[in-house]
């Protein structure tokens, strides 16, 4: 069963939820935050528009799923949370169909600004529909054993399970006889509310219930016959449904023949919803219609009755108002796709299309933004960003776009860089900040702050390790750095010489305190690594640096060997060194090294060494913060140690936006 | 020939239609401007309080507990949210100090925005760039969740990080340039959020525990790295990062006040049993 459902705006108030069993608010501000905010599943969709929960990923945490949609125009959310270990088939159609009757009913006032006050009494279109849902996937389930379990006692109950037959069935029956039944029935059935009939067979006690109901069948039939004369109302005995009937016939006999067709055509269909459409359209307003075949039953089947004694009248008002509501919702839909049809219209539509994209407030459409946002992949591919991260980037500021209004003298392709800016905004904006001297400052004493860099060959690892060393030197901290390099030819002395240098400096400006530490080559580099790390406990030491050897990122065999180096060293954190000038390739590099360490433990940030050689080209910043979700912590912009910098991001869009 | 003089008779003529279409057109044209331009031009903004703070101290709550009178169960927000408000029978807004009880005005009450900001570390931006070009703002209110600020916590140390950051806006904005200069003071209410929970500070202790902590992110961000937008494209310009007096050891909100920036710290709940919001109340009249 559903565990809870709530409706959200994005701005974090819950206009309504229904919760069935307690659940943790933790599960949708953590949907929220993956998935909307960070965007960890696909760009750009927090603000997908239009799409059924079918096609959103459903979301998993803590035992839980949750499915969910939203309205980009009003900023709501809807969410369905489940355990994860059912499967609920209808939950997609239920979160889809409220969201229609959501916005249908509150939508005036969702749209008034400064509030959040929205009045809603919505429990029971809620229920309504739940029932609804739940019904149809049972009768779906149970339709293959029902169908053969009727054709053996096909002539006892072959009046109650009408909704169950196949469209053919009606032939069996005399004509003459019952005509006006197929009427009334498929009046009664045509309307999606859970009729009795639809829900009784849903257990094999209610197959007991119809081998009795067998001459009780045989007996509305009867009944249903006498509804043509209505003399044979006084001996059902009961006078007020007599009355009623009576009351409403006239009508009944006119409409009636025209719901024959319209009704039998859609029987077949198992959805309920669908064929309502037209049904509603043909008979807005007919209560009586629906309610005597309800009042018919009470007569006939006195078993069941109780099922439709109150709460029938009721419910069907509300459901003709959510019928109707779901209806003129899949009618627009056709609506928009047949309207762009017609010479006339779409000439007009051109040309005032032309002059919004001018002065502006045009809503966007797909194909308004096709050519402007192949420009803007182009020029995102100019600046060294990945095909895969433009092209996904793209989409996603495009979803975001679509039915979007532009504003008063702003163009299409102003209203696509500001999306594009400030999508690439939050992609590169970290979640929280990460102060390196903070995060030393606040464990030392205690233990080590361990920092591993890792990387492909000839990046840069052992260059901005040393420069991260001096910054660290220069803050008055003991650092130990460690070769674990133990495989390159001379790498070891690359990094001695690192450290003379360092020595030298820190002596001369008389702050900080560095050693080197290293067992030479050919030996594991984990173990080094971890012996390392006790000897800088031991010593004393506020920060452990520790330089690995390059790895291409394709080779599982070495990178293999990274799990065992983060279990054995335990960084505090873990920088992958990519240098600016690499392209495409930047991507997998990524997202392999920042899988490398197996479960549980990522890449912490990246380096991204190099951007003084790139100019305004600085891409790969992009496609790695866009495969991974790692954010940039250093920018490397030189030759000298102290060429290290923490990265901006106004400069980084700055350089991404500039058009050259 | 003639059609044409006929053409030019009928044109000229002071035939009484042309007469009443020109009439309506004088009236009704006055009429449409002053409808279309002054819908446009929107009427005068409300005073406006901005809520900040990190994720989850409760700026949502905060403000359906405002605008409602009970708070509502909230979620993560992704977009900033203004709602209209109107002050609480009892207090009145330092405007209408010297009005007379009897006054017809005071009767109704004093509104204002509250706008509520995310207070995701990506969407930050938007409490941002509602801060330098603000629009009628009359005060900030920081929230702090006084249940995760005990020292050596990673939410006192977010929430100072944050806190750091926006007071380092204002004071930049007070130092200036010219233009700034002209602009008002932002007064900044650090609201100690859940005071109900068993785990929480008390008041004058969040005060010295963010003081102390953000010390600690000052000390540190005048060690940290410079920025990649710095000394590479122009090397000499000065970044003046320090929070409050230079100089000075420990970090004080004190020190603020001489960039016209006032810092209070004042208790209360938005949750539990009954919110406890009548000194921030207090605090929001007397800035309107």
């Amino acid at each position: 069963m559903l565990d809870s459902f709530e409706i959200l705006t994005t701005s974090g108030v819950v206009l309504w939820s229904k919760t069935y069993a307690p659940t943790s608010p933790s599960i949708i501000n953590s949907l929220i935050t993956s998935v909307f905010i960070e965007e960890r599943t696909l760009p750009g969709a927090g603000v997908a528009d239009d799409i059924s929960a079918a096609n959103n990923p459903p979301y998993k945490y803590d035992q839980h799923t949750c499915k969910w949609t939203t309205v980009k125009e009003l900023g709501l959310i809807f969410v369905a949370v489940y355990r994860s270990l059912l499967h609920l088939s209808w939950i997609d159609k239920l979160v889809d169909n409220i969201k229609i009757i959501f916005v249908e009913l509150y939508g005036d006032q969702l749209r008034k600004p400064h509030t959040t006050i929205v009045k809603c009494a919505f429990d029971d279109y809620f229920d309504q529909q739940i029932r609804q849902l739940e019904k149809t996937a049972l009768n779906r389930d149970t339709k293959v054993a029902e169908s053969t379990a009727l054709r053996a006692e096909a002539p006892a109950s072959v009046t109650q399970d009408f909704g169950n037959e196949p469209p053919p069935l009606p032939g069996i029956l005399s004509r003459g006889a019952s005509k006006n039944n197929y009427k009334d029935l498929t009046s009664n059935e045509s309307t999606p509310i859970a009729t009795p009939d639809t829900s009784r067979p849903s257990t094999p006690a209610s197959h007991l219930l119809t081998g009795k109901g067998g001459p009780g069948g045989k007996g509305s039939r009867r009944a249903r016959k006498a509804a043509n004369t209505p003399t044979a109302y006084a001996s059902s005995g009961d006078e007020l449904q007599s009355k009623r009937d009576k009351a409403s016939k006239p009508a009944v006999a006119k409409k009636g023949r025209k719901w024959d067709a319209d009704g039998l055509a859609d029987e077949d269909s198992d959805t309920p919803l669908d064929y309502s459409a037209p049904a509603n359209g043909a008979t807005s307003g007919e209560d009586e219609i629906k309610e005597r075949p309800g009042a018919m039953k009470e007569i006939d089947q006195s078993s069941w009755g109780w099922k439709n004694e109150k709460g029938e009248f009721f419910l069907k008002d509300l459901d003709d108002q959510v019928d109707s509501i779901l209806a003129s919702a899949t009618a627009k839909k056709t609506d928009t796709v047949t309207s762009s049809t017609g010479i006339v219209g779409s000439s007009i539509s051109a040309i005032g299309g032309y002059f919004r994209s001018i002065v502006g407030g045009k809503t966007l459409t797909k194909e308004d933004l096709e050519k402007p946002m192949k420009a803007m992949e182009d020029h995102l591919l100019r600046k060294n960003v990945a095909r895969e991260a433009a092209i996904r980037l793209c989409e996603g500021v495009e979803r975001e776009l679509i039915g979007v209004k532009t504003e008063n003298f702003e163009s299409i392709q102003t209203r696509i860089e500001s999306a594009m800016e400030s999508s690439l905004q939050k992609m590169l904006t970290p979640t929280s900040s990460h102060d390196l001297v903070l995060e030393i400052n606040a464990i030392k004493k205690q233990r080590p702050y361990v920092i591993s860099i890792v990387g492909v060959n000839g990046v840069g690892k052992s260059t901005n390790l040393s420069k991260i060393c001096f910054f660290l030197l220069q803050r008055n901290f003991k650092v130990l750095v460690v070769a674990c390099d133990t495989f390159r030819s001379g790498a070891v002395e690359q990094l001695a010489v690192h450290v003379r240098n360092l020595k030298e400096l820190t002596a001369r400006e008389g702050t900080g305190k560095v050693e080197l530490y290293q067992k030479g080559y050919g030996k594991d580099a984990a173990n080094v690594a971890k012996d390392a790390v006790t000897f800088g406990a031991q010593e004393g030491y506020d920060v452990v640096l520790i330089d690995t050897a390059g790895r291409r990122h394709n080779d599982q065999r070495l990178m293999s060997s990274l799990e065992k180096f983060a279990n054995f060293a335990k960084p505090d954190k873990i920088l992958m060194v990519g240098e600016a000038l690499v392209g495409t390739d930047s991507v997998a590099q990524a997202r392999n090294f920042n899988a490398a360490f197996g479960n549980g433990r990522s890449l912490d940030g990246f380096i991204i060494s190099k951007c003084d050689t790139v100019g305004d080209m600085v891409g790969t910043l992009v496609s790695m913060v866009h495969a991974t979700n790692v954010p940039v912590l250093f920018v490397g912009t030189g030759q000298h140690y102290n060429d290290l910098r923490g990265l901006s991001v106004q400069w980084a869009l700055k350089k991404l936006m500039s058009s050259n | 020939m003639s059609t044409i003089q006929d053409w030019a008779h009928a044109l000229m003529n002071p035939s009484p239609v042309g007469l009443i279409i020109a009439i309506l057109i004088a009236l009704t044209i006055p009429i449409f401007l002053h409808t279309v331009v002054f819908k446009a031009s929107g009427l005068t903004t409300l005073p406006s309080i901005l809520l900040l703070s990190p994720s989850g101290s409760g700026k949502t709550s905060l403000l359906t507990l405002f605008e409602r009178g009970t708070p509502a169960s909230t979620h993560t927000s992704q977009t900033p949210l203004a709602v209209e408000c109107s002050l609480p029978v009892g207090t009145t807004a330092s405007s209408d100090k010297y009005r007379s009880t009897h006054d017809p005005t005071s009767l109704t009450h004093k509104k204002f925005l509250l706008i509520d900001t995310p207070g995701h570390g990506k969407l930050r931006h938007h409490a941002q760039s509602s801060i330098t070009n603000p629009q009628n703002l009359k005060g900030l209110i920081f929230l702090v969740d006084s249940a995760t600020l005990s020292a050596g916590d990673e939410g006192l140390r977010q929430t100072a990080d944050y806190l750091h950051n926006i007071l380092l806006m204002l004071q930049k904005r007070s130092t200036g340039s010219k233009a700034a200069k002209a602009l008002k003071d932002i007064p900044v209410l650090i609201a100690a959020n859940k005071m109900d929970l068993f785990t929480a500070l008390p008041a004058a202790l969040v005060k010295s525990s963010l003081e102390a902590e953000i010390t600690k992110v000052r000390e540190a961000r005048s060690k940290g790295l410079l920025d990649s937008g710095i000394g590479m494209e122009d090397e000499g310009e000065e970044n003046d990062d320090w929070l409050g007096e230079m100089g000075s050891k420990e970090f004080r909100f004190k020190q603020m006040e001489e960039f016209d920036v006032s810092v209070e710290v004042l208790g209360g709940n938005v949750c539990g049993e009954e919110p406890k919001v009548d000194r921030w109340w207090q605090w929001i009249a007397e800035r309107l």
